[in-house]
């Protein structure tokens, strides 16, 4: 009985192992695939995306009137219609000359820096060129690459201005913060609604209130005499994307009377960002507590979509967070591209060779210091790393090379209590009592970790920072620590404890 | 002499030669930072097939001699390579296309080549976001330890935790700038490793303290 309870457990080891070091291999399409899932790795081990960001050389034309006020045209003018109108044409270099200097793009990639934050970026390498201003960035390759690359380069210029005069009303220096909130729809659609909620600082809230005190619909009251006159008083409402909602009343007579005609003028503002027009609106009311909720599409059920509005809204909300960048920057295809990692796979197996041969090592020393209760121990052992390395896969950790050392570590974790326990057993009277065993494997337990309780703890700490790497070697790290308690008791112990009955 | 050896003193004396070695080394020369953290000047070229590491790392050897060489596979076919490493001049790079010509049958013309230049990540940049972690880890381990060992006396046993874990981390330092290892991928992975190391080592020793002064206020209860 004593024999079979150690060969079951022992063919359960080695078909763990199996499938963890060699996979469950099934016929698909002429092929064989590994069911078993691949390791995560992180940027340093399988490669990166490389964008440069390069300083944008070009020029704008700008059209200026005769007292050098610029024009806002939606055409584009001849030569001959500026003349005409006493325009010139002046070309204005995208980046001012004076702004290209070593703090301003000091300050961009700072900015940068901050958008990937905000973006949840875990991991990403940045290097700034003072000489010419390129900015090197790192960044994970994944499917979220794309919108992160194209955000970096956004200049994130935040406008309210009067639509009529085009005067700035507020910029990026009145805002606070800028975040996404979710909600349920107020409108007849059902569904979530993603808002984008931009909160002004104590100046910014003082101009919006008065914008939103100013910019409202005023009702014109004149009183006039005409005969057979129609009269229509329209109150529009419009804004980008939605639907423009007419009031008409019409009062039609065809006798001289004196007529009462309501006229509605609406002061209206415009947001921009990145001289993009967002909105064009008004307000029915002064709005005092400073934030300006934009809906970011319209309410829907649907994942996918909600989490594409999620997406756009909080790539805004990082580009308006972090400020607009001082530089125009240029990301062209050739400087935007995937390059694997230097380490190679070959590489990492030599490492996961070298730790296999001194565990190897480490085990045979087992078995020569203790005898069956160290072969036991070192069978053990081997499944334990399997069970780990099974562990690792589907929990998602990604693996960094601080991963690797976690691993590693973990390995001379539980070499260490292993060794404390087996020694315990060895020194205690009679080794093949069962409960001496039992005695030695509880005294072994409490004191190895109660030594790793300040490791524990850091671990616990790093698997919560936002920073890949340092996150990966507290995720591998936690992994191990509760495998070396759990695998250790259910096995190793049982092992042990079998070996020891009578 | 034998004593000596064994000696506290000369463990101070030896510990105090590192770090003072180190502090000099460090003010010399400075750290050594790796290739990947370097200005350097890197090099893409597309040899139209799948190529094997160490055939380019033949080339850049007999191109670039005893410059570090930093070899990346570009993209998913793996058709291009990167090559980087701290200055390529007009003559290298027209040897490294000759060379690469040869190689793979490739018609690379120089001129069609440009050098980038990289520009190198500061050391404040690579440990940048490591310190909060580790902040918030060293805080939590040392109300641990306050509450766990309060029979040594808090505050010392806080202030022994902090000194060990800070003069772990500057001897490894001092080792790297002495021993000249580059600062690189594998800095932060050694501190990691130093720092569970000294956490596991202080652990043991206030543990085997907390013992003994339990078993004597265990004997003079008697």
């Amino acid at each position: 009985m004593k024999k079979i309870k150690i060969i079951t457990i022992i063919v359960l080891i080695i078909l763990i192992t199996m499938v963890s070091f060699f996979g469950v291999y099934v016929h698909v399409q002429n092929r064989m695939e590994d069911k078993v899932r691949d390791y995560e790795l992180d940027m340093d081990l399988k490669g990166a995306r490389y964008v440069r960001l390069t300083v944008n050389t070009g020029s704008t034309d700008v059209i200026k009137d005769a007292e050098g006020n610029e024009v806002q045209t939606e055409e584009e003018m001849t030569d001959e219609q500026l003349a005409e109108n006493g325009y010139t044409k002046e070309s204005v270099p995208n980046n001012a000359e004076g702004s290209l200097t070593a703090e301003n793009y000091e300050k961009s990639k700072k900015i940068i820096e901050e958008r990937l934050d905000s973006q949840g970026v875990g991991e990403y390498e940045i290097s700034v060129d003072n000489e010419t201003g390129d900015i090197l960035v790192q960044i994970p390759e994944n499917d979220y690459t794309d919108n992160f690359v194209s955000n970096m380069n956004t200049v994130g210029k935040f406008q309210i201005i009067d639509s009529d005069t085009q005067e700035v009303l507020m910029d990026n220096g009145d805002i606070k913060k800028v975040n996404v909130m979710y909600g349920s729809s107020s409108s007849t659609t059902s569904g979530t609604a993603v808002y984008l909620n931009i909160e002004f600082n104590k100046e910014g809230r003082e101009k919006f209130k008065n914008i939103s005190s100013t910019y409202v619909e005023a009702e014109n009251t004149t009183n006039t005499t005409s005969e057979n006159t129609t009269n229509t008083a329209t109150d529009n409402t419009s804004a980008e994307n939605e639907t423009v909602a007419n009031e008409t009343a019409e009062n039609t007579s065809n006798e001289t009377v004196a007529n009462e005609t309501t006229e509605t003028t609406t002061k209206e503002v415009t947001m921009k960002i990145d001289d993009q027009e967002i909105m064009t609106t008004s307000f029915d009311e002064p709005i005092e507590d400073g934030t300006l909720p934009l809906q970011i599409g319209s309410a829907t059920t649907d994942q996918d979509t909600l989490q594409d509005y999620i997406t756009q809204a909080t790539t805004m909300a990082s580009v308006l967070n972090s400020g607009d960048l001082p530089i125009q920057y240029d990301i062209n295809t050739e400087n935007n591209e995937y390059i694997l990692s230097d380490i190679t796979s070959t590489q990492i197996q030599y490492v996961a060779l070298a730790v296999g041969i001194v565990l190897l090592i480490g085990l045979v020393v087992f078995v020569i210091r203790y005898k069956l209760n160290g072969f036991l121990s070192a069978i053990a052992f081997v499944g334990l790393i399997s069970v780990y390395l099974l562990v690792i896969r589907y929990t998602n950790v990604s693996i960094s090379i601080q991963g690797i050392v976690g691993i590693v570590v973990t390995i001379v974790l539980n070499y260490i209590f292993i060794n404390k326990i087996l020694s315990k057993i060895k020194k205690s009277e009679d080794s093949k009592n069962l409960e001496n065993v039992r005695e030695s494997i509880k005294e072994g337990y409490k004191e190895f970790f109660i030594r790793i309780v300040p490791i524990c703890i850091s671990i616990i700490a790093f698997c919560f920072a936002d920073w890949t790497t340092i996150s990966s070697f507290g995720m591998v790290m936690f992994w191990g620590a509760f495998l070396i308690a759990l695998y250790n008791y259910l096995i190793t112990a049982t092992m042990l404890k079998v070996k020891a009955e009578k | 002499m034998k004593q000596f050896i064994k000696s506290k003193q000369l463990r101070i004396i030896l510990i105090a030669l590192v770090i003072i070695a180190g502090i000099i080394m460090i003010a010399v020369k400075g750290f050594n930072f790796d290739l990947k953290y370097q200005d350097t000047q890197r090099v893409e070229l597309y040899i139209e097939t799948k190529f094997n590491t160490a055939d380019i790392k033949q080339i850049t050897n007999e191109v670039f001699g005893n410059q570090k060489v930093m070899i990346q596979a570009v993209e998913v076919f793996e058709d291009s390579v990167s090559i980087t490493t701290t200055s390529i001049s007009d003559e290298q790079k027209n040897n490294l296309v000759t060379k690469i010509n040869e190689k793979y049958g490739t018609e690379l013309k120089t001129e069609d080549i440009t050098v980038q230049n990289i520009a190198h990540t500061r050391g404040r940049d690579i440990i940048k976001p490591y310190i909060v972690p580790f902040a918030i880890a060293i805080i939590a381990t040392l109300i641990y330890m306050g509450i766990r060992y309060y029979k040594l006396q808090t505050a010392k046993v806080i202030l022994k935790t902090i000194g060990i874990l800070v003069l772990a981390q500057i001897l490894l330092f001092s080792v790297i700038a002495i021993t000249r290892i580059p600062i690189g991928r594998l800095t932060i992975p050694m501190v990691i490793l130093v720092y569970l190391v000294t956490l596991f080592g202080i652990t043991t020793r206030f543990e085997n303290n907390l013992k003994k002064k339990n078993l004597e206020e265990a004997k003079s209860k008697k």
